[in-house]
Order: structure tokens, then sequence, then C-alpha cells
């Protein structure tokens, strides 16, 4: 009996840091054991054995998103090796819905969230600045693969893009003046106003209403 | 010496029960209603298992309905929908977010890796191997599960062992008997009783309750049955009811043996290992022994692997190339009495044989369905699909186009590179790219 005191008090405290009810816990670490094979930490490889990831353009970039010690909140920058349990729900909580029953201020604080795990997905050295190479090599992932488009297009494609969000951020540019990159209060600033809810949340289930209505 | 009189005199009985109340009966097709009443019994205590359970639990760890409900609501919507509403411009940021998110689903849940491992059960059948979500309950249940393992160990388990025992050496010899006569319609008479009774005794070796439905469908001779596959015991089931030439590889040791006994009383079709790799020779071999319209039906598993019998997996197009009538044939096992699914990554031959024979019993439905053959303007694969789709209506099967292989190998790069192609289409257009925004 002593095993299983302990085991839902980890369940307890995992509960409080990432939100999930006890039953979703259960459930991931179900999941969690199926990735891992029955190990304690995933590595890289592990995500291999998901065939409907292999079809996601930017498979490498959730993958590493996954071991990103910035997501893991472990560091400012660097990727971990292996992630244990509690790292896995600590990435799968910012696709939580964002709880609106909460007050203004944690909302806020949960968009800030979710668009800064975006943004690290982009800037891939850490340096907190989305230059014009790492936003052209996104690009090129999601775009690779089709053999009708060239490099170039890829390439104007993301540099237009640029000069928008340059706009965005800095209004008009003197001529000589070269823009370093977005920071992440500038991405802040293309998505003010703009309702990301729907994009970026996967629908947990509520286990308890599914069990009762057996 | 009166020990080794009383062990003798035991053995003895025992032989001629076992004799009397199964052998005989089987070797005329004849059930003496003896597992009828078993089953009843179980069902029985198993009812009364999972109502002290439920009683007994907590509240918030009873009954979880997790294999088939899932733990997210998967977003369907078709790439297009998904990218499209916050889209003002050719190329948007938020399309990282809509491809992250299909991600992260793939990784909290995927259709095709929970196919390869056993089945959950909602209620538990007194097995300790589908033991995974139970806690300790009451000390009744625990004593009926101590009274469960002793039968099925200690009363069960050498009862099968022999019955299998006696099958299998029976089929050997009998075989090989039959095959001494020359060719002629009393050796094939005799090598279907042969090949019958053998079957029907390995059945009852496993406790194996079969129905089967729609008889008038069965397949008949010169055609090919095609079927769901879980395991190797598919075969017994399938061959307890009609005699059918197998395809495979010839193997060695015990199973070698059988196929090489088997060969000779009626025609199957064994391959040398190297000869399965050209698919050339397979097809023609098996072209000319369904043209041979007085040979047995050829019996095919187009999965090509052991599926966990939850749903159906991509039909190879190989078998369907052949021509000919294609028979369907839908298998679908009752989880509740024992898990027929051979996890080979899992449980080697021996194990598994093992589990199977532990288990309370097999209990399966059979459904014959009507014969197909491929129409005009249907290719292989099309035909392979809607054969596909009919086993998995009428088994209540789910229907799945991943590929069994996956088991073992990763996703072809054709695949990946599929959704790259439709989403760069949708940002380049019809060719026409709008960038430059001055």
């Amino acid at each position: 009996m002593g095993a299983a005191h302990s085991a839902s008090e980890e369940v307890r405290e995992l509960e409080g840091k990432t939100g999930f009810s006890s039953d979703q816990i259960e459930q991931l670490h179900r999941r969690f054991k199926q990735l891992s094979g029955d190990q304690p930490t995933i590595r890289k490889e592990n995500f291999n054995n998901v065939p409907d990831l292999e079809l996601n353009p930017i498979r490498s970039k959730i993958v590493r998103a996954f071991f990103d010690n910035r997501n893991l909140r472990k560091g400012p920058s660097g990727l971990a090796d292996e992630i244990n349990f509690e790292d896995f729900l600590t990435i799968m909580s910012y696709f939580r819905p964002i709880d609106t029953t909460l007050g203004e201020e944690e909302v806020e604080l949960s968009r800030r969230e979710k668009l800064r795990f975006l943004f690290h997905m982009y800037d891939s050295d850490s340096d907190g600045r989305i230059t014009l190479e790492e936003y052209r090599n996104v690009v090129e992932e999601l775009l690779s693969g089709n053999p009708h488009i060239e490099k170039e297009s890829a390439r104007s494609i993301a540099d237009g893009a640029m000069m928008e969000a340059a706009s965005v951020c800095v209004g008009q540019m003197e001529p000589d003046q070269v823009y370093e990159g977005i920071t992440f209060e500038d991405f802040l600033k293309i998505w003010q106003g703009i309702d990301i809810e729907t994009k970026m949340h996967v629908r947990f289930l509520n286990m308890e209403t599914i069990a009762l209505c057996h | 010496m009166e020990g080794a009189d009383l062990v003798a005199k035991v053995l003895s009985t025992w032989l001629t029960l076992v004799l009397g109340l199964i052998l005989l009966p089987s070797a005329f097709g004849v059930s003496l209603g003896i597992s009828e009443v078993y089953m009843r019994i179980l069902v029985k205590t198993l009812e009364w298992a999972t109502l002290r359970i439920e009683k007994g639990a907590p509240k918030e760890s009873v009954l979880k309905n997790s294999a088939s409900v899932g733990i997210i609501q998967r977003d369907e919507s078709p790439m297009e929908k998904g990218l499209s509403g916050l889209r003002g411009r050719d190329f948007e940021l938020s399309d990282v977010f809509y491809f992250s998110k299909k991600g992260l689903e793939a990784i909290v849940e995927d259709e095709v890796t929970q196919r390869f491992s056993s089945e959950e059960l909602e209620s538990w059948n007194l097995l300790t191997r589908t033991n995974t979500n139970f806690h300790y309950i009451s000390p009744r249940l625990t004593m009926v599960w101590v009274l469960g393992v002793i039968v099925r160990y200690c009363v069960l388990l050498p009862l099968r062992v022999t019955l299998a025992f006696i099958g299998i050496s029976l089929l050997v010899v009998g075989t090989t008997l039959v095959g001494q006569l020359p060719d002629s319609s009393l050796k094939n008479w005799l090598s279907e009783v042969v090949h019958l009774t053998c079957c029907r005794i390995c059945v009852r070796s496993l406790s194996g309750t079969i129905h089967y439905h729609n008889k008038q469908y069965r397949p008949q001779k010169g055609g090919i049955c095609v079927a769901n596959h879980t395991s190797p015991i598919d075969v017994l089931i399938l061959t307890t009811d009609g005699c059918y030439a197998m395809v495979g590889q010839v193997h060695g040791g015990l199973m070698g043996i059988i196929q090489r006994a088997m060969v000779k009383a009626c025609p199957h079709v064994w391959f040398e290992r190297s000869e399965m790799k050209d698919r050339h020779l397979v097809t023609k071999r098996l072209k000319e022994h369904i043209a041979d319209k007085k040979k047995l039906p050829i019996l095919i598993f187009p999965e090509g692997t052991c599926i966990n019998n939850t749903s159906v997996m991509m039909f190879k197009k190989g078998s369907f190339e052949i021509g000919g009538t294609i028979h369907p044939v839908a298998i679908k096992y009752n989880p509740q009495f024992g898990d027929a699914f051979w996890n080979s990554s899992k449980y080697n031959m021996v194990s598994y044989l093992l589990r199977m024979m532990t288990s309370w019993a097999i209990v399966c439905d059979v459904w014959y369905m009507p014969p197909m053959t491929r129409e005009e303007g249907e290719d292989a694969v099309q035909f392979a699909n809607r054969v596909k789709s009919a086993i998995a209506v009428q088994g209540g099967l789910t229907e799945l186009p991943w590929d069994g292989g996956l088991k073992r190998a990763k996703v072809k790069d054709t695949f990946k590179e599929e959704q790259q192609k439709n989403y760069s289409k949708m940002i380049v257009g019809n060719g026409t790219l709008n960038v430059e925004s001055d």
C-alpha cells in the first residue's frame, strides 16, 4: 500500500504543476510508457515510432521542442538528451486550452506562454531574436519535398514576410537601417488582438464525464 | 510396486476418459455439450467478479474505457480549413501553429501503434495478465482468483497439453499413412477425415468455442480464402470447418515436420525462404494451383502480420492479383475469455502457446461471406480495399489504411512528402507568387 500512496502524491503534485486532471495524467503516463518502451525517459529516437508524426513537415522542430531547455524551463538555451514524464507533461501543458474562467491576468499569461513556445520553435539558436535566416529555415522546412518550388521561391516568401513583420514592429525604417530580427516583444505585437485559441490547443477529454456515460 | 501401480491406474483412467469424452466425439464431429456447461459457469463467475470489483473499488478508478475512447478529441478538419481564418498574406507565422498542434496530437495518440499490443478489457476476467488497472479489492475476490489459477494451471493445462500432443502426433502419423496411398478419391476423403479430426482435437486442446455463421458461403475448391490475421490459431480455427491448402514458408523443427507430413496427404503450397522473395514465382505457383479445380481452396492472410483484432490493416495486393474468386472470411475473437493476439515481439511461440492454454477459453466468431471477384476497371489495390472493408464491416472491426508492416519498419518517404506537397501547393496557389508588398 505504501507504493500506492506515494504514487498518488506524485500525481497530485503533477496536477498542480501542469493543470491536467489525475485521470488525464494516468492516460498520458500510459502513452509515455508506450513511447519510451517502458523506460523512465524518452529520447529523440523514440519519436520515430509514431507513424502519424512522420507525415508532418515540421516534425523535426516539434520533436526538438520537446527537448528544448527553454520549454522545459531548465535553462536559457541548449537541448536536453532525454526527458522524463514530468518534462513530457510540461510540454503537453502548453497545448491545454486557456481556461477563460481565470482572471484576465492569468489568461494573458497563458497566451504569452503559448506564443513563447512558438517563438522558441522559430528561434533555433536561442538568441532571443528570429533572424531572417531562421525564418527562411522554417519556411523551407514547411515547403520542402515539393519539387515544383525552388529554393528561391521559398526565400522570397520568407523575405516578404520578414519585411511585413518589420513594418508592423518598427514602422518606417531609414534606408540604411538594418532590421536585426523579430524579438519576443515584436512577436507579441504581431499577434495582438488576434485570437490564437483555436489554433494552439489540443482538446484533452475530461475522463470523468466519459466514465459516467457508460 | 504400489506407487507405480497407482500411477499407472490413474493414468489409464485418465486416458480412457480423454479418449471417450473427447477424441471419439471429435472424430465424428459430435459435441457432448461439456464445453457449453463450462462456458456458462465461467460467464457467471466472471459476472460475479465484475460486480464485486464495482462495489469494492473507490469511485475514481472504476471501469476506465480507455482503449476505445482515447484521450484527446482530434481536430479532423482538413488542412485548408485548419490553416485559414487568420490568413491574410501568403505565408503566415500561424501555419506553424497548425502543424505543431497536429504533431502533438500524433504524439499523444496515434491509431497505429496501439494495434500492436493487446486490447485492454473494461472488466477483469480473473487473469493477472489483463490486470493492469485493478488493485487489491477484497479477500473473496482474491480467493476466487487463486481458485481460478489452480483450476487453470493444474486441471486445464495438463488436459490441454495431453490433447495437443495427441492431436499433433495423430496428424503427423495419419497424414504420413494416407500419403502412402495412390492418388484417388479415397485418398482425398481419408486425408480430409484425418485433417478434420486432428484439428478438432487441437481446438479442444485450447478449449475453443467457435461459432460459424453463413456456412453456405464456405470457400469452394479452386478459390482463394482471405481472412484477417490475429494469431497462428486462425489457421486452426478455419481448418476445423473445412480443408484448405496453405501457403507459407518452410520452417524447421516441429513446424517443419508437420508441414512435410501434411503435404504428403494433400497438396499445400510451401515455399523455400529464397523463393518467397520472388513474387512472380509465387504468383505463378498459386495460379497453377487454383487453375486445377479439384484442388482445395488456398488460405491467405493478406495483412502479412498479426494485428490485435480491433482493426483491419492494409491488405497487400499480391494475393489479389492472382485472379480467381475471393472468399472473404471475418474472424473476431471474444477477448473476455482469453486474448488470442500473438505479440511476436513480446512472446515467442512456446510462451504464446502456454498463455493460450492457461486462459479460460478461446471464443470466436467466424463469418463466411459471399464470394467476390475483381470488377472491370478495378485494379488490385482497389479490389483489396473493397474486400478489406467488407471484412471489417462484418467483423465489427475498424478499418485502417496503414500497413501492418509498420510493426517493424518505418513509414515510407513517399507518404511523408505527400503532406508537404499539399501544403506548398496551398501557399503557392497556381504558381503565382504574390510576395512583394511594397
